[in-house]
This record gives structure tokens, C-alpha cells and sequence, in this order.
């Protein structure tokens, strides 16, 4: 009980005395008394991750200290903590919310030339505030019986006639259809953007639900022909534990849009170094060794990402489905136009 | 009981401040306390009714409010009907009647609890899917399978309703094994027919324990996240989420968790307007046991199946759907981190459970002591952390205690020693948003059975105990990870 009430009263105090503006001087002489740690807020949940924070642990000494969210659930964790955030790395699943932490002020741009040079220039922030790690691409997943290749051509095409009820896609909550939008909006304009969402709600196959491997289990199923995936989906299925999903994704077909113009859309895996990251050094050794050739090689094999590597070959599974011309949209313009894209999306009543 | 508002306007305030000093004794004072305490993230989320919405609020309004609003109310009520209907029943049977492994059911009927209801979501999607266990199955008899597709918002309903309804049935239940015995004596006495004595009787009678119970159930199928999202229903908390994430606008989406808050308060407020029509009288004396009448024939079987169907739709298969896909997984999931995992997640729900009905039984035990008795309705916001999704308790949490924490530092620092973050990312953080999250599932059924029957403590606790610690293990035992307050 006294607890208790000690506990209001230290509210009380806390409420009249909120004058905490006071800034730390001493980060620069902290950052090398600290223990050998790197605090990573990171979206990635994979079993590739585990081992390569593992790999980096055993070659440098540094305990990799991993705290898993949402993207969104870490940045408003950031922004909260302040300048008291232990974090030192955010990592997410695109490059929209890499750039709203940017915008946030809660990234800080950082000195590598490694990193500078090895990824190429529209994947990485122009202020070097984060890089991408690695690549998805997003692509039509279709069913061969009922589709012949030569009838795709772009994702602006889906919206035909031809393709009534035929088109299977996830929620538009979902980051990756955000992203592909945010691309059309830069590319196509925002009226043609709009149009488009309105095409596509008109030509699904059914309401929105499941994830990306469920569209794709619902092409084979019948429900739809055309499915809007991420890549790497489809390498996990033709390697997932479960039989019955390794059968769908040996029946689909794959199409990368838009070869004949600006080329598919990609979005990556990418990551920053926190403003007020305590370990800074050691934050910017772990993004470096993030795109080292054994870390990208991880990432292809166990996680089916294309690498951000040029000298990285990606895994067998995914150098089958060929080369592909990418769209090299500045990824920093996905992150400019998610809001905007998701507004367009509930304009449209894409769910 | 004393009459705190009285209705003479004559009253200045400076009466009205006599008499609620006259009324209030100690123990009001430390309800308070407690409810301040535990309340402080949902007034700080409250509070933000006040400084409006972002501005998106108009492009939600328009074109997705009306979509969030119709979903809820759709589970809302059907979720309602078919939790009464799987909870009330077998609560009645196993509390009546002796059937086959009824004392076996009597405890597996509180299992579907044990499951996250967005766990048994996904469960039923592989159930149904396409190369899902039912195909499966289906093909092996060669049987033409006409697919069923549970990924809307009736399957949400049913998998929500399934996995929740052991709330209903444990405080039904409790009820009718302390409550019911004399009762049922005087209604066999003057000849009445079981069926009339359950619909006139017990079932009115019971009612303050359903709704107790049910109100836990509604409170969490509004706050569900992951199954509506995962089965494509945009509910109000997928809204919060939306606003939130989506259109990057956390005001908005504390102002809507706000207007939830409120929602639920009415609803729980309602509640208690309704049971207090209920002229409720019940012996103090009174603890016999009920005693349960042998089945025979077709009814025995009958009434074997209206409870087992529960057990197997809300715990056997999505719980055999699990192990399938354990299995399949087995060599890459189960490893001793896995287990590390798992205990420490088994630890941690233990030690909030404790904190959690501790908490709660102050709050009962106080505001029953306390002499101002208005002061139980204020109790009551306390438990409106359960209607919140936890991400946005989260939030809650965060704005006092990391105010506390830089306030923390800064003395520290006065006093030379350099200090982190002493309470976020720590256990007690995380214990603290327990306690705000999960109050309602410990208070709610202690005030709604054990007052009424005016155990002693330990006894209620006892009874209802059980229930919690499962709840808490359920939430806890998969999704440990995702709680992001602590690494």
C-alpha cells in the first residue's frame, strides 16, 4: 500500500517539475567507456537474421541486443524515448518507413564509404541516413493453365476489362501494397494513380484478406488467375515445410511487370543508424556487416531476398526466375507518397 | 446504502464537499489511489478526446468509419448470441446433470481460453484452406470437398465466439455450483419442470454473472487485432491500427481508442444499471453443492454432445491443426532457445497473474470497505484497459512512465551517476501494463460471483483464480515476442 502511494506521489512531483530540456554533453566520452553492445530495433523476423546477428557476434565480440516489432511500434517507441533511446539500429521491411523515421528525426547520417559504394545510389538515403540491405521485387504470380505470359504486361494493365474478377491481392494496410502504390503514385501521377486503385478493386477476385501466400494458394485454388506478390513468398513456398505449399508454388507461373518501361517495382529491407544511438560506432560496423558478401549471402539463401550486392549471387531458386529490369525510382519517393497513397486507397475502397 | 447525490439543489458546494468528506473514510482514499494508478495510461489515451483528432479524421469519417462501426456491432451481436449459447449451455449441463466424463469436460471446457483467439483464427484458415487439413483429408476418401471459406466476418465471429466463450461459462458455471441448490429444491418442491426452472429461474437469476462475464468477451473481441486483419474484417481496432500505422497519424489513432474507451465504459455502466433491477437476494449460508441428476438414454448422448462440441470446435482442432504444423516445423522451431523462451514467458505470466488479481482484489475489497459508495462506478475505469489493444496501451504506459524515467535520470545524474532507462525496457514496465491490460479478467468475475456469495477472500480468488492464471498463460506462452515494451 505505502508503495503504492509512494508511486502516486512520485507522479505528482514528476507532474510539477516537467522541465527536462536539459541536454547530455557527455555522449561523446560515454560512447567509448559502454560495454561492447549494438541495440537493434528491428521489423525482420526471419531465422536468416538470427544467424547472421549470430555470425556478427562470434566475428567482432559485440552482443547484439534485439528487441522485434512492427516498424510503425518501433519508430513511436523511438520517438518516445528521445534522446534516452537505447536503440542504435532501426531495420524495417521498406523503405517508406525507413524515410518517415528519417523525416521524424530520428536517424542520423553516417560516414561510410563502404556502404556508400557498395549499394547502389536509389537504393541508399540520399543524406546516408539509411541503406538498403536487400531487395524484394513485387510481381504478378499467375495460374499457368488459365493465363499465358504474353497476356501481362504491366501493373497499370491489370485494371483491363480482361481481368475481371480475376485478380487476387491483400489488404492495403499492408506495406508492400503501400509502397507499390507510393511508386505509381511517383511514376504515374496521382489521377492515374487514383484510377488505377479503382481499376483494381473493380477487377478483384474477392475482398482482400490473408497474406501474400494465401493470394497465391487462391490463384491455384481457382479463386482468381492473377495473384500480387512479393518475391520472396514464393521462393519460401517452394522451400516450406509444408508439402501442400510447396505444390502450389511449383504450379505458379512468375511475371516481373513493366520490363518494357520503368521496370518492376522493388522495395527493400533496409537500415539506419538512431539519432541518439549510444554505440554509434559499433551501430555503423553492424550495417556494414548487414552487406558484407557472407551476410547478403544469408539473406538470398535462407530468406529468398535478392542481395544489394552485385557480387552476390542470389540463391538457385530465385536466379531461375531470371534477370529482371528493376525500377529505379529514388526509394526515398516511396516514402514521401504512403500517406498519400494510402488515402487513395480508401478513396478507391480498397480494403 | 446511502444516497451520495442528493437530489435538493439547495446544497452549496461547500455541503456537498461536508458530506463527502462525512461519507468517505480511508479506504475510499486508497481506492482512489489504486484507480489513479492503474487507470493513469487509459486517462492519459482519455485525455487526448480533448486535444481532437488528426487531420485525417474527415477522410476517415467519410470513408471508413461507417465500414468499422457496422463490422463491430456485426461481431459485437453475433459474437454475443453465440457465446451464450456455447457457454451458458455447458455450464448448465456440467453444473446439473452427471454424463459421461463430465468432471473431464468440466475443466476442458475452460481450455479454449488457452489459445490466442488470432492463433485459433489462423488455425481455422489452415483448417479450410486450400491444401488445408479438411482438403486433405477429403482427398485421401476421395470425397469432392466443397471448399468453405472461413476468412470473412462470420467465420471471424464463430472463431472469436469459440475461443472466448469459457468467460461466459466459468462465471455461469460458478454461479449455478454455489447459487443454485436451494433454489432448485424449492422448484422440484412446488413441482416445476426443469426446463421451466432453468429459462424462469436460474437463468434470470444468473444473469449478473453472464454478463459479467460476457462484457469480458465483447471487450475482447473489440479489442482483437490480428484475427480480423488476418480474415480481412475492418473492425474499429484495425481502424486504431490504420490511423496509426497507415496514415501516420497516432493521434488519430489514440483519439479513436479514446472514443472505444468510452464505448466500453457506457457498456460496462449498463451492465451494472441492468443487474441492479434484479432484485438479488442470496443466501450467505448457503454452500452446498448443487446436486446433479443422472442421464439416461438419448438425452444422456444428447447432452454429452451440446458440451463436447465446444471443447472440439474452440480447443480440439485448432489445437491438432497446431501439432500439424508443429510437427512439420518441428526441426527448425523447437530448439532451446524455443524453450529458454517459453519459461521465461511461463514465469512472467505467473508473476503478473499474482500482481494482477492482487490488484484487483484491492480495488474490490476497498471500494466494498469504503463508506462513500459512488466510489465503485469509478472503480470501474480500471478495467477499461481490457477493451484497448495492447499496442496502444502500450503507448499509455509509455507517456508516464518515461516521464518518470527522465525525471529518474535526471536526479541520478544530479547525483553523478549515469543511468539508463530505469523503468521502460524493464519487467516493470511490462508487469505495470499487465496489470492495466488484464484487471478487468481478474476484477470482473470476483465482483460479479464471490461478493455476491460474500466469500472470503481466498475463496474467491480460488474459484475464479483458475481462470485468470489460464487467461494469462494464453496470452503469454506464444505471444511473449511481440510485446514490445521489453527485449
Amino acid at each position: 500500500m505505502k508503495k503504492l502511494i509512494l508511486a502516486v506521489a512520485a507522479f505528482s512531483i514528476l507532474a510539477a517539475c516537467k522541465n527536462d530540456s536539459e541536454k547530455k554533453d557527455d555522449s561523446a566520452a560515454q560512447e567509448t567507456t559502454k560495454d561492447q553492445v549494438v541495440t537493434v530495433y528491428t521489423h525482420r523476423h526471419y531465422e536468416s537474421d538470427q544467424n547472421i546477428f549470430k555470425m556478427f557476434e562470434d566475428k567482432t565480440g559485440i552482443e547484439v541486443k534485439v528487441i522485434n516489432a512492427s516498424a510503425d511500434e518501433l519508430i513511436q517507441k523511438m520517438k518516445m524515448e528521445g534522446e534516452q533511446s537505447p536503440a542504435d539500429v532501426l531495420i524495417t521491411v521498406d523503405a517508406g518507413r525507413l524515410s518517415r523515421a528519417k523525416d521524424l528525426g530520428l536517424l542520423q547520417s553516417i560516414e561510410s564509404e563502404l556502404l556508400e559504394k557498395s549499394i547502389p545510389t536509389h537504393l541508399q538515403d540520399v543524406d546516408n541516413q539509411w541503406f538498403g540491405l536487400t531487395k524484394r521485387a513485387r510481381i504478378i504470380a499467375y495460374a499457368k493453365d488459365r493465363v499465358k505470359p504474353e497476356e501481362l504486361s504491366t501493373y497499370e494493365d491489370l485494371t483491363a476489362a480482361k481481368w475481371k474478377g480475376k485478380i487476387l491481392v491483400r489488404s492495403s494496410s499492408n506495406i508492400y501494397n503501400q509502397s507499390l502504390m507510393a511508386s505509381i503514385v511517383a511514376n504515374d501521377g496521382e489521377d492515374a494513380a487514383k484510377n488505377w486503385a479503382k481499376g483494381i478493386v473493380a477487377n478483384m477476385a474477392r475482398s482482400p484478406k490473408g497474406s501474400d501466400r494465401d493470394q497465391v494458394k487462391a490463384v491455384i485454388a481457382g479463386e482468381g488467375d492473377l495473384a500480387i506478390v512479393n518475391s520472396y513468398y514464393i521462393g519460401k513456398m517452394l522451400n516450406s515445410p509444408d508439402p501442400e505449399e510447396v505444390k502450389v508454388a511449383k504450379q505458379i507461373g512468375l511475371f516481373f511487370p513493366n520490363q518494357n518501361n520503368r521496370g518492376t517495382h522493388i522495395n527493400v529491407s533496409g537500415a539506419g543508424v538512431a539519432k541518439y544511438a549510444p554505440n554509434k560506432a559499433n551501430a555503423i560496423k553492424f550495417i556494414e556487416y548487414l552487406i558484407s558478401e557472407e551476410a547478403q549471402q544469408v539473406f538470398t539463401n535462407a530468406n529468398y531476398e535478392y542481395p544489394v550486392l552485385k557480387s552476390v549471387e542470389p540463391v538457385q531458386d530465385i536466379k531461375d526466375w531470371g534477370v529482371f529490369k528493376e525500377d529505379n525510382l529514388s526509394l526515398n519517393k516511396l516514402g514521401e507518397n504512403n500517406k498519400k497513397a494510402v488515402l487513395i486507397f480508401d478513396e478507391a475502397r480498397w480494403k | 446504502m446511502k444516497q451520495d447525490g442528493n437530489k435538493h439543489e439547495a446544497f452549496s458546494l461547500k455541503t456537498r464537499l461536508k458530506r463527502l468528506k462525512r461519507d468517505s473514510n480511508r479506504w475510499s482514499v486508497f481506492t482512489l489511489a489504486i484507480v489513479f494508478f492503474l487507470a493513469l495510461p487509459i486517462i492519459f489515451i482519455g485525455v487526448e478526446l480533448f486535444s481532437g483528432p488528426g487531420e485525417t479524421w474527415s477522410h476517415i469519417v467519410t470513408y471508413l468509419l461507417p465500414d468499422y462501426i457496422w463490422n463491430s456491432l456485426y461481431l459485437v451481436f453475433f459474437c454475443s448470441i453465440l457465446v451464450l449459447v456455447f457457454g451458458v449451455s455447458s455450464a448448465w449441463f456440467v453444473s446439473r446433470f452427471d454424463f459421461l466424463f463430465r468432471k473431464q469436460m468440466e475443466w476442458l471446457l475452460i481450455l479454449p481460453l488457452a489459445i490466442p483467439s488470432y492463433i485459433v483464427g489462423y488455425a481455422y484458415a489452415g483448417i479450410f484452406d486450400y491444401g488445408g487439413s479438411m482438403d486433405l483429408i477429403f482427398r485421401q476418401l476421395n470425397i469432392d470437398f466443397i471448399r468453405i471459406d472461413i476468412m470473412n466476418r462470420a467465420g471471424l465471429a464463430f472463431v472469436l465466439s469459440i475461443s472466448l466463450f469459457p468467460y461466459v461459462y466459468v462465471s455461469a458455471r460458478a454461479f449455478f455450483l454455489n447459487q443454485a441448490n436451494n433454489l432448485l429444491e424449492a422448484s422440484k418442491m412446488l413441482g416445476v419442470s426443469e426446463r421451466k426452472t432453468f429459462f424462469k429461474l436460474m437463468l434470470p437469476l444468473a444473469r449478473p454473472a453472464i454478463v459479467a462475464g460476457l462484457v469480458l468477451v465483447l471487450m475482447e473481441v473489440l479489442n482483437d487485432y490480428g484475427a480480423a486483419k488476418y480474415y480481412g474484417v475492418n473492425t474499429f481496432t484495425t481502424g486504431i491500427f490504420r490511423s496509426w500505422f497507415s496514415l501516420e497519424e497516432p493521434e488519430t489513432a489514440v483519439y479513436l481508442s479514446a472514443l472505444l474507451i468510452i464505448i466500453i465504459f457506457a457498456l460496462i455502466l449498463f451492465e451494472k444499471w441492468q443487474v441492479r433491477k434484479v432484485k438479488f437476494t442470496s443466501s450467505k449460508t448457503n454452500s452446498s453443492q448443487i446436486q446433479r441428476k443422472e442421464t439416461k438414454g438419448y438425452i444422456k448422448w444428447l447432452i454429452f454432445s451440446v458440451v463436447f462440441l465446444p471443447i472440439l470446435l474452440g480447443f480440439i482442432l485448432p489445437v491438432a491443426q497446431l501439432i500439424y504444423w508443429a510437427v512439420l516445423t518441428a526441426s527448425t522451431v523447437f530448439d532451446f532457445q524455443f524453450i529458454i523462451l517459453s519459461l521465461q514467458s511461463f514465469a512472467i505470466a505467473i508473476t503478473s497473474a499474482v500482481i494482477t488479481v492482487f490488484f484487483a482484489l484491492l480495488l474490490i475489497y476497498f471500494s466494498k470497505w469504503s463508506t462513500l459508495r459512488s466510489i465503485k462506478n469509478i472503480a470501474r475505469v480500471g478495467v477499461l484497459g481490457y477493451a484497448i489493444p495492447g499496442a496502444v496501451i502500450a503507448i499509455g504506459i509509455m507517456i508516464p512512465t518515461l516521464a518518470l524515467d527522465k525525471w529518474l535520470i535526471k536526479m541520478l545524474g544530479n547525483m553523478g551517476i549515469d543511468s539508463g532507462l530505469i523503468i521502460n525496457g524493464t519487467l516493470i514496465a511490462l508487469f505495470y501494463a499487465y496489470a492495466v491490460r488484464f484487471l478487468a479478467v481478474a476484477y470482473n468475475p470476483i465482483d460479479s460471483t464471490a461478493l455476491k456469495v460474500d466469500n472470503s477472500i481466498p475463496d474467491s480468488s480460488k474459484v475464479l483464480g483458475v481462470g485468470n492464471l489460464k487467461r494469462f498463460l494464453k496470452l503469454n506462452f506464444l505471444s511473449l515476442k511481440q510485446v514490445y515494451l521489453v527485449p
